[in-house]
């Protein structure tokens, strides 16, 4: 596999639950090592694509390729154990365990079907929660954790799956700006080692950190790609999504 | 860690060796006592670790017991075999039905399990082999204290297996599942795959526990091996010692047994009565039952309760 | 002079062993909007629940000068200090039109209780379009505004919003600040509790930090948003 390849491509993407259609032939490419951003209003089909690529969901129409492979049929587990890991949008750790427990989950299962060893899962784990600056809280109950530490505990157990491909669903919600910059700091620090990334935003701070490309859903239908200063300057864009006093 | 093996083989070199010194009354109560505790153990399994709370494991039993009449009254064979045959039909049952039931969640699970007893009783009914509703005799053995042992021996096989799944990748991937379905098959556990295991060795287990059942008493019937009051008996059981536990299930069965059976001997008339308020109280006060009461009380003292009755409160 | 709307001084409050708030003191004004900026976990919902007395607190809690410290949330919620919860905790099966009219559900006036939905509708045109469609299956921002109505439908004196913005887009958010004007205009005071702490500001009369449990900045929005500590903490590098 050459390097042009792009380590995942949606093509022709539809996705129809009763009576609505939540994505119409989306046709999209995220290249190695890029952070691409999805934004949109809500409804417009951003949490359903993450779904389709995480494998919650099957599409009805359309392919989901990852590293060439397709992978629109496979059970999401199967696609933990090819690479592919996503974080939750409502806070999702495993409540009655601690938080190194539940970062040793993602390695117990993770990419090529994790550690056989609970022992040298809690290794990986703790060297995620290094990463992500948790280590300190490794011992303490997951539910404890509040803001800022959620969104750390949440990436370490994407990253204790070993992805190549993590999907970021509204990770900064309920940040406010300064905290919203730390957590920019950890992202940018997990794309340097070489994890591709596609993160889902409503806060644009963010998203002008990060993103190298953005992408904007409208009703299930792009409506913009490219540079962040492109899109975010478009008219539609503004109209639809940003409102005229952030544009 | 050594230490607690050593305890724990101490506590069963001393379980085993009550028979010797018991009276046979006593003997009865103890077996009993044990069977119940391995069902509770093997329900803890799927419905403690995993959190699918199943309310048909006595079709298990059933199936269990049956396996083993039906091999030692109409072919002859011994008691190994029959419990061979019975724990076989349990697990090729368990595989069978699981697949389907399990994608089902909590209420609905639970609900669907209740006919599974129902249903194989009814089939077995219909079975010339089984005896239909006559039921089947087994040749008799008189020596008691083989069958306390062999529940007992049950017993620690069960709660072994369960000390081992709680330190395992496998136990890891039930108790993921439990807390949150999604996340765990999001994070690459084999959801379904890992439930249907759960679901298989809880069936083993409580179908060995039906074979040794069906041996001791030498009778089987329909009524008798899919009893339905045997699933409130072990989820009542487990939840009460501590579901999720290793060996939770164990003392609330062992000790449920023993309240019942001193209620039912002393103060026979309202027996049921303080048996009921038993449970009550222990749902107000330890909902998470007893090993979380006893390691938290510990910790924390008497406002544990308090706390469970605030935070629980209707 | 009239009594503060809210007026909170000395306040501790938590859950059980856990202590979140210590010596908390505020107070809001008929006719303002103030806002309770802070990190998640600094205690900003617990003071709104401590104010509903869904939680216990020592310390003096009055509203309209009434010591609210004996209150159920009932009573509370009759004196006329409404919330908007985090999450809008909708009734996510019923219609729009059904959720609003649970917000007057104590009122009895049901002429008064026409005259608020008309109200609400002209403040929110999407809620009279949609007035049968299922809550559950509108979008973000459509039910935060039918959260919004649902509270308003009680005639409060006193809305408090908490984490109006989550999850919404930036244009819908603006919807939303420029409905909380209208309301303030209406007579209705507003507390708003914000983790977007440019969209709060853009608003709020007065502001007031919550650091840990403690308030550690107080003061008019406009100067707290050009004070260089706050804008370190909160608003980050530009």
């Amino acid at each position: 596999m050459t390097d042009g390849t792009p380590i995942l491509e949606a093509r022709g993407l539809t996705k129809r639950f009763r009576g609505l259609t939540a994505l119409e032939r989306l046709t999209f490419q995220l290249g190695r090592g890029e952070i691409l951003g999805l934004i949109g209003p809500n409804g417009a089909g951003k949490t359903t694509l993450v779904s389709l690529i995480s494998g919650t969901l099957w599409p009805t129409e359309g392919e989901i390729y990852f590293e060439g492979r397709r992978i629109d049929r496979l059970p999401p587990h199967e696609r933990a154990h090819r690479g592919i890991g996503r974080t939750f949008q409502v806070m999702k750790p495993f409540p009655g365990l601690s938080v190194l427990e539940n970062v040793a989950v993602g390695a117990l299962f993770g990419r090529g079907g994790g550690e056989r060893h609970r022992s040298r899962a809690r290794e990986r784990a703790l060297r995620c929660l290094e990463f992500t600056g948790l280590a300190s809280r490794a011992y303490d109950r997951a539910e404890a954790l509040t803001g800022p530490d959620r969104k750390r505990l949440e990436l370490a157990k994407g990253l204790a799956l070993q992805p190549k491909l993590l999907l970021l669903d509204e990770v900064m919600a309920g940040l406010h700006p300064a905290e919203v910059d730390e957590v920019v700091v950890l992202i940018r620090k997990v794309r340097a080692d070489g994890v591709s990334i596609l993160v889902i935003e409503h806060v644009m701070r963010a998203i002008r950190e990060l993103a190298d490309r953005l992408l904007v859903l409208h009703h299930g239908e792009p409506i913009a790609e490219g540079h962040p200063d492109e899109v975010l300057s478009h008219p539609r864009v503004i109209e639809a999504y940003l409102g005229r006093r952030r544009a | 860690m050594t230490l607690r093996w050593l305890a724990a083989a101490l506590a069963c070199a001393a379980l085993a060796a009550v028979p010797l010194i018991a009276p046979s009354a006593f003997r009865q109560f103890g077996t009993e006592a044990l069977l119940l505790a391995s069902l509770a153990q093997a329900w803890n399994i799927l419905g403690g670790y995993a959190g699918y709370p199943s309310f048909g494991n006595s079709a298990f039993y059933g199936l269990g017991t049956y396996g083993t009449a039906v091999m030692m009254a109409r072919f002859h064979q011994p008691f190994a075999v029959g419990l061979a045959c019975g724990a076989s039909l349990a697990v090729a049952c368990a595989c069978a039905v699981g697949v389907p039931i399990l994608r089902l969640r909590g209420p609905y699970f639970a609900i669907v399990t209740l006919g599974l007893s129902a249903m194989l009783a009814a089939i077995v009914r219909n079975l010339a082999i089984a005896g239909r509703n006559i039921g089947l005799i087994l040749p008799l053995t008189r020596k008691d204290t083989l069958f306390y042992e062999l529940a007992l021996g049950l017993l620690v096989a069960a709660t072994a297996t369960v000390a081992l799944l709680a330190q395992s990748r496998f136990g890891a991937g039930l108790v993921a599942i439990r807390e949150n379905e999604e996340a765990a098959a999001v994070m690459g556990v084999a959801t379904t795959r890992y439930k249907v295991a759960a679901l298989s060795l809880a069936a083993l287990i409580t179908a060995i526990a039906g074979g040794i059942h069906a041996y001791w008493i030498t009778f089987v019937d329909p009524a008798s091996a899919f009893d339905g009051s045997l699933n409130v008996k072990m989820v009542i059981m487990a939840v009460f010692g501590g579901p999720g536990t290793v060996l939770g299930p164990v003392v609330g069965a062992l000790l449920l047994s023993g309240i019942s059976e001193v209620l039912a001997s002393t103060i026979s008339t309202m027996a049921s009565l303080f048996y009921g308020v038993v449970i009550v109280v222990a749902v107000l006060f330890m909902p998470k039952g007893l090993w979380d009461a006893g390691r938290e009380l510990r910790r924390r003292g008497l406002p544990y309760f308090g706390e469970n009755l605030r935070r629980y409160r209707l | 002079m009239t009594a503060p709307v809210i007026e909170v001084a000395g306040l501790c409050a938590g859950y059980g062993e856990a202590r979140v708030l210590f010596d908390v003191s505020l107070a809001v004004h008929a006719g303002e909007i103030v806002t309770l900026v802070g990190s998640n976990g600094a205690g900003k919902t617990t003071l709104l629940r401590a104010l509903s007395r869904l939680v216990d607190s020592t310390g003096t809690l009055r509203m309209l000068g009434r010591d609210l410290g004996r209150l159920r949330p009932e009573q509370v919620f009759e004196l006329g200090a409404v919330q908007v919860p985090e999450g809008r905790q909708l009734f996510d099966r019923m219609t729009v039109e059904d959720n609003l009219w649970m917000g007057a559900y104590r009122r009895r006036d049901r002429a008064a209780i026409e005259k608020s939905l008309g109200e609400v509708h002209r403040l929110f045109p999407v809620l009279a379009e949609r007035r049968a469609q299922i809550a559950g299956s509108l979008s973000g921002g459509e039910q935060q505004m039918c959260a919004l109505g649902r509270a308003l439908m009680a005639d409060p004196k006193l809305l408090m919003v908490d984490e109006m913005s989550l999850g919404l887009a930036p244009v819908v958010v603006d919807e939303l600040l420029a409905a909380l004007l209208e309301v303030r205009r209406r007579g209705v005071t507003v507390l708003l509790v914000e983790q977007d702490v440019f969209a709060a500001f853009s608003i709020a009369d007065r502001a007031y930090v919550l650091e840990t449990g403690r308030i550690v900045r107080e003061g008019r929005a406009a100067d707290l948003a050009q004070d260089p500590q706050v804008r370190r903490a909160y608003l980050g590098a530009d």
